[in-house]
């Protein structure tokens, strides 16, 4: 995710305007929005321990009415929130995760992660989704969503979700309460949580405190590791456990992000249309020669036979 | 003589026969529900959020627009590779390149959740151009409307100009030079401009990482689909032209129909080799070959390929019509499996979620093709599309001198000043 590619993808854009509409483009704002931040400096987050976590739930309540939400009640018939996942009215939520063949639990609390480099981001056709430049917290705008729902298709997590029923569907998913950061403030559900399984600050201090409890305790966390620190090209939401982190269904990613995977391919294909209007131009030459010899060709043969020539 | 010398309109049979009607009353049902779900959300589909893209993106643009890569492929072949006897079927594939086209940009419209907001579309400042997504969202409206329609303009320039008044003529004279001088610099976009947007529908699945299975998911995808794009298309014109001669009773033409299936089959040798190239680049052999579900769907998908050009390569199978037809359904059938099921079959989202299109879903996803059907049996109806014999064009022009009080044409179809 280096500047050149950046300047390559801006130009290919251009480039595809270029050929097509032959009009002057404004340059590329949105793919300089989109770059992540650098990852230690400034970007904020969230830690969750899940063996401090009690599944009390607070965090799920708060979320919801931080964010407007209507709560969820499918499953209680209208009794009390109880959401199966997250869905298009929770953005937040605590799920019970078994172990293999023990009968051990834990509980897991999953929202978006905040990807360093967020595949929901690089797919968005128009920007939508952002990475935010100061703290690197990807936001939606509803002015600029298409409802295409890319998104969907290509968070490794799974996070965005969609309004299927509403006229005016929005996608839903945790912005780290960008209302309440604006205002000084930190998430509700960092805020709530009465063990302080789920902290809120910046993602070096996050990590840091994060290895300083392996340190603390070794063998208490599986792997002895921090979920997100590289997984999927490292994510804002750092995580701890005592499970495998597949059981609480964090997906088992490679150290690089799926948007980094994507994008290059587009460069590879950025280098056969990079130059589209070379490509262009040359097609035009070849296809102008072709075309007036085979016209030459058939005006003659019109005239021969009587009939009308026919491209 | 060949059997097919040039395009002649399908002048014998009514216009609104009972199969083009069942197809136009899809077609308007199909409309119809689509204006009633500008009204209402996508609820009534059977997507999800494990499952974002249903059958409309995934089968109408996807697979259909591969079909609809007729016009690419054969246009290649016979402009820049001077395959000359090619040029007698390119108004019959640029057609169904536009038909196809123009229904699976429908499907995408009604699929968007949030249209209004496709305003941004007109503001390459506000574009995302790291986003696959958004390259098919230019690229494709841009080729079909302009380029790919213009390319489709002389047959319909034709018809209007020997019904058209002296006062008319004159002016349709007066910027056919024009015309004229700018149709090889749409030919060349028609080229450029695909050759972006269906490798763009590839990269799309890029960013679903390891929800793909790994016989599909692999950065070779944006390649593989151009050149599967040119497999579909390829055989997508081979059917329709073979159809439509089995529906009308016109002559095949076997040497031309047998210059399609070479291209095919060398299209999809190409196609093969990288296909198989890159399975044991990437080390999935092994994939390939276990008794899972996705490995029987991956050789069910290649041989429906592969069989096909086994035959199409050989001269001798490729005179024989029935081998001819066989072969470019099967090919295309592979084709259309390798665009649908990377998007549904091989997607699995985490843990047990399903994904069925809802009976409405597929009401309108059969209405589009509907469309596709209405709009090409009525134009090759209207206008000279569709190759056939001479014998065949004498027929149709005095057929048309009889029947058309405002057509002003000799006994060879040359429009007549009087
Ligand atoms: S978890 Fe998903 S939605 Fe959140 S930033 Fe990452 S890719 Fe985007
Ligand atoms: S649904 Fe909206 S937010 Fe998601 S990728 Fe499409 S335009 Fe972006
Ligand atoms: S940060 Fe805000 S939106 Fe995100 S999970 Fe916590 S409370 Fe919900």
């Amino acid at each position: 995710m280096s500047l050149n590619r950046r300047d390559a993808l801006r130009v290919l854009s251009q480039g595809a305007a270029g050929t097509a509409t032959l009009a002057a483009c404004g340059t590329a704002q949105a793919s300089a929005k989109n770059r992540p931040i650098a990852p230690d400096r400034d970007a904020v987050g969230m830690l969750y321990d899940a063996t401090i976590c009690t599944g009390c739930k607070a965090c799920v309540s708060a979320c919801t009415s931080a964010n407007g939400l209507v709560p969820d009640t499918v499953l209680s018939n209208g009794l009390w929130q109880m959401p199966q996942d997250l869905n298009a009215q929770t953005k937040n939520i605590i799920k019970l995760a078994r172990g293999e063949d023990t009968a051990e639990t834990s509980y897991v609390k999953r929202q978006c992660m905040h990807c360093l480099e967020p595949a929901c981001v690089s797919g968005c056709p128009f920007g939508a989704l952002m990475k935010r430049g100061t703290d690197g917290v990807v936001t939606w705008d509803a002015d600029r969503c298409i409802g295409c729902r890319y998104c969907e298709v290509a968070c490794p997590f799974e996070v965005p979700k969609f309004e299927w029923a509403n006229f005016n569907p929005r996608i839903v998913k945790c912005e780290l309460c960008s209302h309440r950061l604006a205002d000084g403030g930190q998430p509700a559900c960092t805020e709530v949580c009465p063990t302080h399984a789920v902290i809120f600050g910046t993602r070096s201090d996050l990590l840091a405190e994060a290895k300083a409890r392996i340190e603390r305790s070794p063998g208490r966390y599986f792997e002895d590791r921090v979920y997100g620190e590289k997984d999927g090209g490292g994510t804002q939401v750092l995580y701890l456990s005592g499970l495998p982190f597949a059981n609480l269904g964090l997906p088992t990613l490679g150290e690089e992000s799926v948007a980094a995977y994507g994008s290059k391919v587009h460069s590879v294909v950025y280098k056969w249309l990079a130059l589209p209007l070379t490509l262009y131009v040359f097609l035009t030459a070849i296809i102008k020669r072709r075309f007036d010899s085979h016209e030459d060709h058939a005006q003659n043969k019109a005239k021969q036979t009587g009939l009308p020539s026919q491209l | 003589m060949l059997p097919w010398q040039r395009g002649v309109h399908v002048y014998d049979v009514p216009f609104f026969s009972l199969p083009f009607l069942i197809f136009l009353a899809l077609t308007l049902i199909g409309l119809g529900l689509s204006v009633l779900r500008a009204f209402g959300g996508l609820g009534f589909t059977g997507m999800s959020d494990a499952y974002a893209w249903g059958i409309w993106k995934t089968f109408n643009v996807m697979t259909l627009t591969a079909l609809g890569s007729g016009g690419f492929a054969i246009g290649i072949a016979a402009w820049i590779f001077k395959w000359e006897r090619l040029h007698l079927v390119m108004r019959t594939a640029l057609l169904t390149s536009f038909v196809f086209y123009f229904a699976g940009l429908l499907a995408l419209t009604v699929d968007v959740g949030r249209p209004w907001n496709m305003w941004h579309l007109l503001f390459p400042s506000h574009w995302n151009p790291e986003s696959s997504l958004l390259e098919v969202a230019v690229c494709m409206p841009l080729y079909a409307m302009i380029f790919l329609a213009y390319e489709n303009l002389p047959p319909l320039w034709e018809r209007l100009y020997v019904h058209a008044s002296d006062g008319i003529r004159r002016a349709m004279r007066s910027v056919f030079p024009v015309l004229k001088w700018l149709y090889p610099f749409f030919v060349a976009g028609a080229y450029v401009l695909p050759a972006m947007h269906q490798s763009s529908l590839g990269a799309l699945l890029l960013l679903s990482g390891d929800k793909l299975h790994p016989l599909w998911q692999s950065q070779m995808l944006p390649l593989l689909y151009v050149i599967q794009a040119g497999v579909a298309g390829t055989a997508c014109v081979m059917v329709t032209l073979m159809a439509g001669c089995l529906v009308w009773r016109r002559r095949l033409d076997l040497t031309t129909l047998g210059d399609l299936g070479k291209l095919m089959g060398y299209i999809s040798l190409l196609f093969l080799a990288l296909r198989w190239g890159d399975i044991i680049a990437r080390g999935q052999l092994g994939a390939a070959f276990t008794s899972d579900g996705f490995s029987v769907l991956f050789h069910v998908e290649n041989l429906s390929v592969l069989v096909p050009t086994l035959f199409m390569l050989q001269p001798k199978q490729r005179r024989r019509p029935r081998v001819l037809f066989l072969s470019a359904v099967t090919a295309m059938l592979g084709a259309m499996m390798y665009r649908f099921i990377p998007t549904t079959i091989a997607f699995v989202p985490g843990e047990l979620k399903f994904y069925f299109p809802s009976a409405l879903e597929v009401l309108m996803s059969a209405g589009y093709v509907s469309l596709t059907i209405v709009l090409y049996t009525a134009a090759v109806k209207l206008f000279a599309i569709v190759p056939a014999s001479l014998e065949e064009w004498y027929e149709a022009v005095a057929w048309a001198r009889e029947n058309f009080r405002t057509i002003r044409v000799d006994s060879h179809g040359k429009a007549t000043r009087d």
